[in-house]
């Protein structure tokens, strides 16, 4: 129904408050696809295990998606391999975090 | 939709006094300074020891307690076992440290009582957060760190306890025996191996660090177990190889936590340098000029020496680590309370934009001058800069206390 590329639009509009990038500019979201039924499976990554937003980012995903027409269902799958590091940034980010 | 659970962000109204409060002593403490002349600088005097309480216990306890309301779940990623304690330990705490200034400053039959309301408040937290440990199914290397420093907490505040009966005349204990040991579990034990184990979280979480070794924590932390141990055996041991190689060993242990921060630091991905960063920059530069001044002191027994390496680890270490984490932590306490439910409703602010600037940075070069200059004072026992370098901590603590309140009541 959406394409990978349309789901990350979607997420782009959730925000780190802590770094003030989007998720998938920070690289953060791995994945995204969604069936014909609207069923959306979104594969996404924290920057620490120890994120204390980790519940709160995981639910501006869900209604990020959520808002899109005719989806039914999002699910979120919060992974730990590959661990997250700045390479996986946008150049953006990379420039801006003083390390690009 | 999956509701959020308060688990990892205690309510603010909880937490919110012990940063006030603290902050409060924060003040009370450089004013305190202005009291301070040549005669009472030694390392027993009555001033000196009632300062000492003033701001370990009403700053840096208050202020790690509150934090670790809020830490201890993100650490050990379980929820509290009863986080709602906390409400009966700011109280409790800031009383207790009340009566202890004076209990030292005029009236030591005040100190068993104050003792006991510490102790009382320290059991509470100390228990608060074995019961949450034991909930935790298994207990990696900062979870570790967090078991070990509570437990040296549990047996320092019972020193402390006895300490307090003694100065009061209640019993008969030799006090300076016991002291050595109530300082280290206390000062080393605790605070030292708290701030190991909560740098190998927070450090690398607001650098956006990777791939560094997380074994100099476990090397750092062995050694200061050991360290503080030897310590509390020379308590009750006369072998006086014993205190030296304890002594050692905390050096040791700092120096081998100082190349974990700095490999935490050298692969950060974020290179801004915020007040949180210069903050910690202070800090540890503190904890090598302290490091330097307690080797020589060991090999000259000069106790200006011993003093300002003290000042320094206090003041310079552990006061900047707690304020330049207090401009992470408050912020974060504040915005999820109150702007998280308006994500993607309106506008919300980063949570950068609720540090103040102006009275941040005025804290920071402030408190940094005034704790330099202190110890330098302490050094050349000169009465006039001791009250320059007050004069300075003074300016740079109202700041802090007014940065507080702004990111508390920031709308």
């Amino acid at each position: 129904m959406y394409s990978k590329e349309e789901l990350f639009l979607a997420i782009s509009n959730v925000i780190d408050p802590e770094v003030g990038f989007n998720l998938v500019e920070m690289g953060l979201i791995y994945d995204a696809s969604c069936d014909e039924d609207g069923n959306a499976h979104v594969t996404m990554t924290l920057s620490t295990k120890a994120c204390p937003m980790h519940q709160l980012i995981q639910q501006w995903v869900k209604e990020a998606v959520e808002k899109m027409a005719n989806i039914k269902e999002v699910e979120i799958e919060l992974v730990w391999e590959p661990e997250w590091n700045v390479t996986m940034a946008n150049d953006n980010v990379k420039k801006a975090l003083g390390g690009g | 939709m999956f509701s959020v659970s308060q688990d990892f962000a205690p309510p603010f109204k909880l937490i919110s006094p012990f940063f006030i409060l603290g902050s409060l002593f924060y003040v009370f403490s450089a004013m305190f300074l202005f009291s301070f002349s040549v005669e009472n600088i030694a390392l027993l005097d009555t001033k000196v020891l009632s300062f000492v309480h003033l701001f370990l216990l009403g700053f840096i306890m208050m202020s790690i307690f509150g934090s670790m309301a809020q830490l201890v779940p993100v650490v050990l990623e379980v929820g509290h076992f009863g986080v709602e304690l906390f409400y009966a330990i700011w109280p409790l705490l800031g009383i207790g440290t009340v009566l202890m200034v004076i209990g030292f400053l005029s009236s030591p039959a005040l100190l068993p009582y104050g003792g006991v309301v510490v102790l009382i408040a320290m059991m509470i937290f100390v228990m608060e957060i074995f019961l949450t440990i034991k909930k935790v199914k298994k207990l990696n290397n900062v979870m570790s760190s967090i078991l070990i420093s509570n437990t040296f907490l549990f047996f320092g505040i019972i020193f402390g306890l006895v300490i307090a009966l003694g100065y009061a005349g209640t019993i008969e204990v030799d006090i300076s025996n016991l002291l050595k040991s109530h300082v280290f579990l206390v000062i080393f034990g605790y605070i030292a191996i708290t701030l190991m184990g909560l740098s190998l979280v927070l450090l690398p979480m607001f650098g956006l660090s990777h791939g560094f070794s997380k074994k100099p924590l476990e090397i750092a932390m062995t050694i200061m177990s050991i360290s503080v141990i030897l310590i509390v055996l020379s308590s009750f041991i006369d072998f006086v190889i014993l205190s030296y190689l304890g002594y050692l060993l905390a050096i040791v242990s700092l120096c081998v936590y100082f190349y974990l921060v700095q490999s935490i630091y050298k692969t950060r991905a974020r290179k801004e340098n915020d007040v949180y960063v210069m903050s910690l920059f202070f800090a540890y530069a503190s904890m090598i000029v302290s490091l330097i001044f307690a080797i020589i002191y060991l090999f000259t027994n000069f106790e200006p020496l011993l003093l300002s390496a003290g000042w320094l680890i206090f003041f310079g270490l552990f006061g900047f680590a707690v304020t330049g984490h207090i401009y992470k932590i408050v912020p974060f306490l504040v915005w999820f309370e109150r702007f998280s439910p308006l994500v993607g409703k309106q506008k919300v602010p980063m949570l950068a934009d609720m540090v103040p600037p102006k009275s941040s940075q005025a804290q920071f070069i402030f408190c940094a001058v005034g704790v330099v200059i202190v110890a330098i004072a302490i050094l050349l026992q000169n009465d006039t800069l001791i009250k320059a370098g007050a004069s300075f901590l003074l300016v740079g603590s109202l700041a802090f206390f007014r940065s507080v309140l702004y990111m508390i009541n920031y709308k």
